[in-house]
């Protein structure tokens, strides 16, 4: 499990973004003390930062070049300063990453995944029965079979493969592809679902996807 | 300064000089002194008077009209006290030293509430950025715990959320020049943030979206264009109609660049459609939908006139609205980057 840590002063807040982190399978921990927290940090050996600018005692970018200095653990600065110089400022200092509060958490969560999805490239590969879907060329692979899959088909898929077993609304589904800038609509979306069905029949996998009237799909 | 008026101002002195003068040719009759020593006395008397006078008009004029001159010339006028010239006359003097005391007692008055403007900016700014912490801790929570509703909960946070970037933006767009960073940047890639930002709204509502792909690049601050373009959207969902629909469109040409954004929603009246981008202008469509604070326009306007962007608005009630921002290549962002 990805370990991140949060560096917030904001007590509410942070425990808030611990639960979001640990609800979507992360570890969390959260920084507490400020008297010393580059030492913090860098012996926390977390997989992800997420930073604040605004912290007691110390200016974020401040630290986050004298962690750079020393460690290339990915960092994400949060902050609720928003000019174009700031993220600048911020990106040229080593930052991953730059999101400005008050964000949205599905896309806090995306730009978190979207980090991890960087920095390890073979993690782009799913399992489902005996099918594997393969996110890098955008492919559901059976045995030596290799099927080619829409952007949509692929968001889709992947989107009901990693909520697996539970239902999920036209509207979750819908949300998960805005935010790949896909901007579908209902119609789209009934489309695709359809299609996404015939690929799966295609590789003997019929009625995997199952309809339930007026609550979503499930992925069974 | 007239010959004329300067005659007026000295004419007591004048008529003074010609009594006495008078009174003078008159004593000298009197005691039978000589015609010409009459006449010589005259003309001593008369010569040292207009030589005097005409010297202190010479003086005088020259005096008056530089400074009306260099009144004039000023963009500023009130550094006047700066260019009063040099002159040797008393009065000038005195002005000169009152006109000095007068202009420093006004700036310092004037930088009194420069600085406490500039008070009330900065802890805005702070206030603002405080703000957003628990608008960031609600929204987690919302998502967090699932409560019900919450659809409804985040749309009213949302409008927080707008009213805050809204006076943000107020600020920034009135002592700008330390705020904006102009960078070579995709607009499509700003309205898919501003898309993605406002996601829930418009797939709540089933408002569809057609957007035109664009890979050229525009000079602009994109942080800036993005507030921008988000009154502009948020327009577009609040007043929109049944069966809502937002095309986006880019056109280029020569040295511009065109984003069009066009809705079918209610539209605006032929009577509102000039002052939409006046500040606190609500309209008749302000009145049918009460969240209207006749800002976001106004300073959406105010922050393409620092970016040297053209905002328009062309419309047709009940038809449509298209807002189209222009963006301009030319030398005068060769000299900003």
């Amino acid at each position: 499990m990805k370990k991140i840590l949060i560096v917030e002063d904001d007590i509410e807040l942070s425990k808030e973004l611990k639960l979001l982190l640990e609800q979507n399978g992360y570890q969390a921990e959260i920084v507490s003390d400020f008297s010393n927290t580059k030492q913090q940090i860098l012996e926390n050996n977390s997989d992800l930062v997420l930073l604040d600018i605004n912290i007691p005692n110390e200016n974020g970018e401040y630290l986050l070049k004298e962690i750079r200095k020393t460690s290339n653990v990915p960092i994400i600065m949060v902050t609720s300063r928003n000019t174009e110089l700031d993220e600048v400022v911020s990106m040229s200092y080593g930052a991953d990453d730059y999101i400005t509060k008050p964000y949205n958490p599905t896309i806090l969560l995306l730009h978190i995944e979207a980090l991890f999805k960087r920095i390890e490239k073979n993690s782009s590969r799913l399992r489902y029965r005996h099918i594997e879907l393969n996110l890098e060329k955008g492919t559901i692979e059976a045995g030596t079979e290799e099927i080619i899959l829409s952007k949509n088909e692929l968001m889709i898929f992947s989107y009901l493969l990693k909520n697996q077993g539970k239902i999920v609304t036209r509207e979750d589904i819908m949300n998960y592809l805005w935010n790949t800038e896909e901007f579908i609509d209902d119609n789209t979306l009934t489309v695709n679902i359809n299609r996404l069905r015939k690929r799966l029949l295609d590789v003997g996998l019929g009625d995997c996807i199952e309809t339930r009237r007026g609550q979503g799909y499930i992925l069974l | 300064m007239k010959f004329r008026s300067f005659i007026q101002d000295y004419l007591l002195w004048i008529i003074s000089v010609v009594i006495v003068g008078t009174f003078l040719v008159l004593f000298a009759i009197a005691f039978k002194c000589p015609l010409p020593f009459i006449l010589f006395l005259v003309i001593i008397w008369l010569l040292f008077p207009i030589a005097f006078f005409l010297s202190q008009y010479h003086k005088k004029k020259a005096f008056y009209s530089s400074l009306l001159k260099n009144l004039e010339q000023l963009d500023h006028k009130y550094l006047l006290s700066e260019l009063v010239p040099e002159t040797s006359f008393l009065e000038a003097k005195v002005f000169k030293e009152v006109l000095w005391e007068i202009t420093k007692s006004y700036q310092e008055e004037i930088n009194q509430y420069k600085y406490s403007v500039e008070d009330f900016k900065e802890y805005v700014e702070l206030w603002i950025h405080e703000v957003k912490v628990p608008i960031a801790s609600s929204l987690l929570i919302i998502h967090n715990h699932k409560i019900k509703d919450s659809q409804k909960i985040v749309d009213q946070i949302s409008r927080i959320e707008n009213y805050v970037e809204q006076i943000l933006y107020y600020v920034r767009s009135e002592n700008a020049e330390k705020d904006y960073l102009i960078k070579p940047c995709n607009p499509r890639d700003v309205v898919n943030k501003v898309i993605i930002k406002n996601k829930e709204r418009f797939i709540y509502d089933k408002i569809k979206l057609e957007i035109e792909p664009f890979k050229q690049e525009v000079l602009t601050d994109s942080k800036w264009l993005e507030f921008i373009l988000s009154q502009i959207f948020q327009n577009s969902m609040k007043y929109r109609s049944k069966e809502a629909k937002i095309k986006v469109s880019f056109l280029s040409q020569d040295n511009e660049v065109q984003l069009k954004i066009w809705d079918n929603g209610i539209g605006i009246s032929k009577s509102d459609l000039p002052r939409v981008f006046d500040k606190s202008f609500t309209g008749q469509n302000g009145r049918k939908v009460t969240t209207s604070t006749g800002m976001g326009l106004y300073i959406a306007k105010k922050l393409c006139q620092k970016l040297g962007h053209k905002i328009e608005i062309t419309s047709e009630e009940n038809t449509f609205t298209e807002v189209t921002i222009t963006f301009y290549q030319n030398e005068f962002y060769d000299v900003v980057r």
